[in-house]
């Protein structure tokens, strides 16, 4: 529709100028502003308003300068050839934009596949590394209870069974994880967001976690006036889950693992430390990356998903999420969330 | 005997519900989709039924709008995770309590434990024991370590709301309208601050509180220690 307006307003531009130059410039050189207007037409929009421009451009022409002016006739045949080559002219730079217009959006189609692509077979490389172990324990050790079941102690069975168990959890985490980043990069998750309070979320991610993070002595520093924030919960605790996990995940059994906020210029900063061996900054920063893992830890597990899906939650949330180096060797890792006014309550009359 | 109803499409899933819960002692009704399930429901007549929400002929969730319109029958919900919308539906159109795939079979088992003692149970008679806390919601008394504790009105009426639901879980709007009324359903902060009240007051540690639990996105479950009534 556009296209249809700058069809109109050029050739009325064009007439302007003609009439301004009539009298002191030859016809031919007129019917060059007209064409410079379906130039400029056909390279900004598609085919029609092109054609459009050219037949108005035309007929104005012909009407106000092309004696006998004031009719469609044409007395001398060299204007019909100033029309054709108008309309040619029209024709052929509108098609050859179109063609480029399509050429530069397959090229664009091309490199997301390429992108696509390149995450895919990161994903399969990852996959096919860190669920390939949980997948061996549990067919060894399920078809060891299946086949020479009779000739295991109960102590033994039990243990099999155990292990079957635990690395299934495992490996339905790690799925959800991916799943998760998928949801995440499509672009289609939409954040439920409510009141939430970092607190309840915290309590509700240690009592998840209380298995893994078993290993390690959890300390849990949390301010007792801590405002409430307009998340969506669910996805939070994943952020916090993940933050977690990762920190027992590389950290020597029996550290400590650090859950501290506090208030920070409008913002409500969330970190978890721990107390490993640390990591260089520059490094540190890398951990975001998706399928990245730290140095030499093919045997911890995990997808390498953990990181970089936390900071796609809280950035949705309009939020950011970093690592950082601590003095005394160990990580943080903090995410930030805006606050906002805090909402109401009404007063309850004293019992 | 008791009877449960499993009506869940993968047929492994219903193996492995069949073996767990046969060797409790339960009689296992199995169907493998929702119209099948509403019949099984009214020819077995179980004490309970677990729906899976992914069915293939139609929605869990409009199962358990077909049972609830005549049976008040526990329904455990079987879901997958990251689907708090659809776990919330289902609470809202009737059913009890949920369970998030993939579950071991200890919790599988205590979910259908309570909701069984739950439909035995009549809400009357009330006194909660959350460790070192004692809340008598009849008298409206509560006290902690043999001291005192003062409740509001509103944080007697949120406690006797999980109570009447113990150790289930209650979606934020069955609580907010409950305890403040239908127009006060979306005000969800309301129950962030007056949880957080209740556990100052009755948990050890509020922050990993062990009787007042939060499910995330979903409601709140309140436990309390076994010899309660």
């Amino acid at each position: 529709m556009k296209g249809y307006v700058w069809a109109v307003g050029a050739t009325a531009a064009c007439t302007l100028a003609g009439i301004a130059m009539r009298g002191r410039f030859d016809l031919v050189n007129i019917a060059m502003i007209y064409l410079l207007a379906v130039v400029i037409v056909a390279l900004r929009y598609r085919r029609g308003p092109a054609i459009v421009t050219s037949m108005l451009c035309v007929a104005v022409f012909d009407l106000l300068f092309v004696p006998p002016q004031g009719r469609f006739t044409v007395d001398d045949v060299q204007y019909l050839l100033t029309f054709a080559i108008m309309l040619a002219v029209g024709l052929i730079i509108s098609t050859l934009t179109e063609s480029l217009r399509r050429q530069a959006s397959a090229q664009a189609r091309l490199e997301m596949q390429a992108e696509t692509e390149r995450m895919r077979s990161a994903l399969l490389a990852s996959i096919s590394h860190d669920l390939r172990t949980p997948l061996a324990v549990m067919s060894g050790a399920s078809s060891s209870l299946a086949e020479r079941g009779e000739r295991l102690s109960p102590a033994e069975r039990q243990a099999l069974a155990q292990s079957v168990f635990e690395q299934a959890r495992e490996m339905s985490e790690q799925v959800s994880k991916v799943l998760q980043m998928t949801r995440l990069e499509s672009g289609r998750l939409e954040l439920e967001r409510d009141w939430g309070s970092l607190g309840e979320i915290a309590g509700s991610v240690l009592r998840g976690l209380a298995d893994r993070l078993a290993t390690h002595r959890v300390i849990v520093e949390l301010p007792e006036d801590l405002p409430l924030v307009r998340v969506d919960a669910g996805l939070i605790e994943q952020v916090l889950a993940n933050l977690l996990e990762n920190a027992a995940r590389h950290t020597p059994p029996g550290t400590v693992v650090r859950l501290r906020a506090k208030l920070e210029g409008g913002e409500v900063v969330v970190s978890v430390e721990d107390f490993g061996p640390g990591l260089p900054e520059a490094d540190v920063e890398r951990l975001f990356d998706k399928f990245q893992h730290g140095v030499s830890e093919g045997s911890k597990g995990g997808v390498g998903l953990g990181l970089s899906t936390a900071r796609a939650i809280v950035r949705l949330h309009g939020g950011r999420a970093w690592g950082e180096q601590l003095p005394g060797g160990g990580i943080a890792f903090r995410f930030a969330l805006p606050l906002e006014e805090q909402p109401r309550l009404p007063a309850e009359a004293a019992a | 005997m008791t009877t449960i109803l499993v009506v869940e499409d993968e047929p492994e899933i219903r193996r492995f519900l069949r073996s767990s819960l046969g060797a409790e002692g339960y009689r296992v009704v199995e169907s493998p989709n929702a119209r099948r399930g509403a019949i099984d429901a009214g020819t077995h007549k179980p004490d309970l039924a677990i729906v899976d929400l992914a069915l293939p002929d139609f929605d869990g969730r409009e199962l358990i709008r077909q049972i609830r319109q005549w049976s008040p029958m526990p329904i455990v919900v079987l879901s997958a995770r990251h689907q708090e919308r659809s776990k919330i539906e289902a609470l809202d159109a009737g059913a009890d309590d949920y369970i998030t795939k993939p579950f071991g079979v200890g919790e599988l088992l205590a979910r259908v434990r309570v909701a069984l003692r739950h439909a035995a149970r009549s809400p009357s008679g009330t006194l909660l024991k959350l460790g070192a806390a004692t809340v008598d919601l009849e008298k409206r008394r509560a006290s902690r370590d043999g001291a005192e504790v003062h409740l509001t009105p509103i944080e007697f009426r949120l406690l006797a709301c999980l109570a009447s639901h113990l150790g289930m879980v209650v979606t934020q709007r069955q609580l907010l309208t409950e305890v403040w009324g239908p127009s006060h359903a979306a005000q969800t902060h309301y129950l962030r601050i007056y949880m957080k009240q209740l556990r100052d007051k009755l948990e050890a540690d509020p922050v990993q509180p062990r009787y007042l639990l939060t499910e995330t996105g979903v409601g709140y479950r309140l436990l309390a220690d076994e010899d309660s009534p």
